[in-house]
């Protein structure tokens, strides 16, 4: 078995960080995992994702033009996005910063207030990256929250080690968040 | 009884007969720098980053354990000796072409950076290997085989002076023109490359020094005349002394 | 160890990271670089890591200079290295050429972006003939090793620094844009190699011995010749002892496809697939580009109907192909000049389409 993940937001929205902690959770859990950026040549600014590719045998291809499961942070990387969805695939929405709407029939649309949620449960807007993974976690079923725990030690560094129960609190959050159709 | 006054330096490899064309001041300031390296004990425990030009022989001549650098390159590979090697006395010998103009980025970072290295340029104010053609110092006026009605600033642009902007740089320990035109001026070249020497052996930073040098083949002179002309035009532009000396 | 992780033995790590973890694990003693994307986390890790342990680094004033400080380090005898990229590459030329004359133990990493000139910071191989053939003047040859993954960027950097010493030759790690940049669990491992000896080269000052001269020209026609020929007995044992690649299901092919480094998985995967679909077909890659596995793939050629070599150039390993096949087999290219590997989708319909469909 071989998934595709992608997360894509705006600079700033820790979507490069989420990725990490999703391939180390997928480490962690024993799998073989590829990680890997999109880059321009800005330094800020400008959209930013990145992909993760989870496999049980050795992860054989990357920057695929489809993937399983999409977060996108924004508007425009919901734009972008929409059709590199597999069919049959799920794409979690930031809907504090995209348009609830839907143009496929043939993937799982996911909309959740992600940057509300932070700001307002959380207080702080900077948790939405974490906050998605919850809600990925329940989504996809490939990941447990105990895990991805883990893995936000391994890639939070020391000097912020503070920060990680509010971390694992905007986890659990995400994926206790109700998936109600919309 | 006799007193020995004149010898063969021990850093001179035995049996060696010098390249350079007769009246030529290579052969002074390679002896210079043997002589210095005898005195200062150095011989056994240094590494010379060689360059190209008439210069690239050095490892002909001194019974010092070498490295051949591409052309200019010669202070960024004795950066790397030293930076691997910083117990070694690590020095180059180099011409006005190699160390000022293809080298002169390696040469002036080299003295940014205060690399604790020692470098002799060889002022002769033309590529002397290749047949005497136009180089960084060569005078204004001064006509070489690719400046055939003289150098003009319209065509050339100016000389450089190569002690006075290795003095400007912070990393400079030492930085000094000199001479090999007579016995005086040839007695104090051998006290500033002493000194080149000294302040890399206290660890103070690149030790420099310029030498104004004939060339009486590709000047097509006598050398007695080629020595005047390093009087009569070279010192008049290229003024001898010390540019800076951390140690006064 | 270099990292601290939960899982005790794999760490997640950049290709970049795990290629300057694994130099300062092989020992390499001085660092000495210049910024360029898509290799600059090489030279911003050993900045901070080598002034840890005491060791040299040296931001250099061009790649020129940097080069050519790697020359003046190992011919001390010590391992040292430089990374960079493509266009940088190419300023290195000169110096790469002296190494190899200077029989001198350079270790360069290569990291390929777009090109030609300034090009662009997405990955490419395009760098492939600038490696194996190089632009230095002479004749001469340069290890080129070329990993597929992240675990592979640091056993090769390992190897990098072994075969650079045991035949004291300049080596060359090739990697991509996409290999430096991502990220895979990896684990590290001592200094696999035995340590070569220097002290009949070296520079070390001339005590007790004749002062040595490492240099690069005999000044006599004849002592040349002699040279370059004693070189060349050298490049004929890296030849014969040295190869290394991989094979996967060429035993019954019909059809193999070859590529190097990072387009290999891609590749490989496309033809699980075809394999899948019936379709006899399999997969070779170098891994080290020079010495190029020639006498295998001749081999191979003389039952494999077609060679299909992908890259993300215009076909420059290609030709080596063709050289090894030498007309036994024929030998299609499919590739593109920079950007994303080409897609599995796209390699099944291309091999599906040379063997005729199914």
């Amino acid at each position: 078995m071989e998934k595709d993940f992608i997360i894509a937001g705006f600079g700033g929205q820790g979507v490069l960080l989420a990725g990490e902690v999703l391939a180390n959770a997928f480490m962690l859990d024993c799998k073989n995992v590829t990680w890997y950026p999109s880059y321009g040549a800005e330094m800020r600014g400008g959209t930013v994702n990145c992909g993760v590719v989870m496999s049980d045998e050795e992860v054989s291809s990357v920057q695929k033009s489809k993937s399983d499961f999409i977060i996108v942070l924004n508007q425009a990387s919901f734009d972008k996005y929409t059709s590199w969805v597999r069919k049959g695939g799920s794409i979690i929405v930031n809907s504090s910063l995209a348009k609830i709407a839907k143009t496929r029939d043939d993937i799982n649309y996911i909309f959740v207030p992600i940057t509300k949620m932070a700001q307002e449960k959380l207080g702080n807007i900077k948790m939405s990256n974490i906050f998605a993974l919850g809600v990925l976690s329940k989504v996809s079923r490939l990941v447990s929250l105990k895990t991805l725990e883990k893995a936000l030690y391994n890639v939070i560094p020391p000097h912020r080690k503070h920060l990680i129960p509010k971390n694992i609190e905007a986890l659990k959050l995400g994926y206790e968040y109700d998936l109600l159709p919309v | 009884m006799a007193t020995q006054v004149f010898k063969i330096p021990e850093s001179f490899r035995k049996n060696v007969r010098y390249s350079f064309c007769p009246g030529c001041d290579h052969g002074v300031a390679v002896r210079l720098v043997a002589e210095c390296l005898d005195e200062l004990g150095l011989t056994e425990n240094a590494i010379t980053a060689t360059s190209i030009g008439c210069s690239v022989g050095l490892y002909d001549f001194l019974n010092v354990d070498s490295i051949e650098a591409p052309h200019g390159r010669a202070l960024a590979v004795a950066t790397g000796v030293k930076r691997a090697k910083p117990d070694k006395f690590v020095f180059t010998y180099q011409g006005d072409g190699d160390f000022a103009s293809i080298g002169w980025a390696e040469s002036m970072h080299c003295a940014f950076r205060g690399e604790n290295l020692s470098a002799i340029c060889i002022n002769n104010t033309t590529y002397g290997m290749t047949g005497g053609q136009l180089g960084p110092t060569t005078l204004l006026g001064q006509v070489t085989t690719t400046s055939p009605t003289g150098r003009n600033i319209e065509y050339y642009g100016y000389p450089v002076k190569i002690a006075e902007h290795i003095a400007l740089s912070d990393g400079t320990a030492y930085s000094a023109r000199v001479s090999l035109d007579s016995v005086a001026n040839i007695k104090k070249a051998k006290l500033a490359i002493k000194k080149a020497f000294e302040v890399q052996l206290k660890g103070l930073g690149f030790g420099f020094v310029e030498i104004l040098s004939s060339c009486p083949t590709n000047w097509r002179m006598t050398p007695e005349q080629a020595h005047e002309r390093v009087r009569d035009e070279m010192m008049q532009i290229f003024k001898l002394g010390v540019y800076k000396d951390i140690t006064v | 160890m270099v990292v601290e992780c939960l899982t005790g033995t794999k760490v997640l790590m950049k290709g970049n990271y795990a290629i300057a973890n694994a130099a300062v694990l092989a020992g390499c003693q001085c660092y000495f670089g210049y910024p360029i994307t898509p290799q600059s986390e090489i030279g911003e890790f050993m900045s901070g890591k080598m002034q840890q342990l005491g060791r040299a680094y040296v931001s250099a004033e061009s790649e020129l200079a940097a080069i050519n400080m790697v020359i003046g380090a190992v011919s001390t005898g010590v391992k040292a290295m430089s990374s960079s990229s493509s266009c940088a590459i190419s300023l290195m030329q000169e110096a790469l050429s002296y190494a190899t004359s200077d029989q001198l133990p350079v270790v360069l990493v290569s990291v390929m972006r777009g090109g030609p000139g300034l090009g662009n910071i997405y990955p490419s191989q395009g760098d492939y003939n600038q490696a194996t053939i190089g632009g230095g003047n002479g004749d001469y040859n340069i290890i080129v090793l070329a990993p597929s993954n992240v675990q592979e960027c640091i056993d090769l950097t390992y190897k990098a620094f072994y075969l650079a010493f045991k035949y004291r030759n300049p080596t060359i790690l090739l990697a991509d844009g996409l290999l430096g940049q991502m990220m895979e669990p990896v684990e590290f491992y001592d200094y696999p190699y035995p340590e070569i000896d220097t002290s009949s080269w070296a520079l070390t000052g001339a005590k007790g011995r004749d002062a040595r001269v490492i240099r690069s020209y005999a000044p006599l026609e004849t002592d040349q010749c002699v040279y370059v020929d004693n070189l060349f007995k050298k490049y004929k044992l890296i030849e014969e002892n040295e190869v290394e690649y991989e094979e996967y299901m060429t035993d019954d092919a019909e059809l193999v496809v070859a590529a190097f480094g990072s387009m290999y998985r891609n590749v490989k995967s496309a033809v699980k697939i075809c394999r899948e679909k019936g379709l006899k077909v399999g997969a070779f890659r170098p891994i080290t580009l020079y010495p190029f596995p020639s006498k295998r793939l001749s081999e191979l050629a003389d039952r494999v109907e077609k060679f299909l070599v992908t890259e993300i150039n215009m076909g420059q390993m290609v030709r080596d192909v063709r050289l090894a096949v030498n007309g036994k087999a024929r030998v299609l290219f499919k590739g593109k000049a920079v950007g994303a590997m080409i897609d599995v989708e796209d390699l099944v319909e291309e091999i599906e389409k040379q063997m005729g469909g199914v």
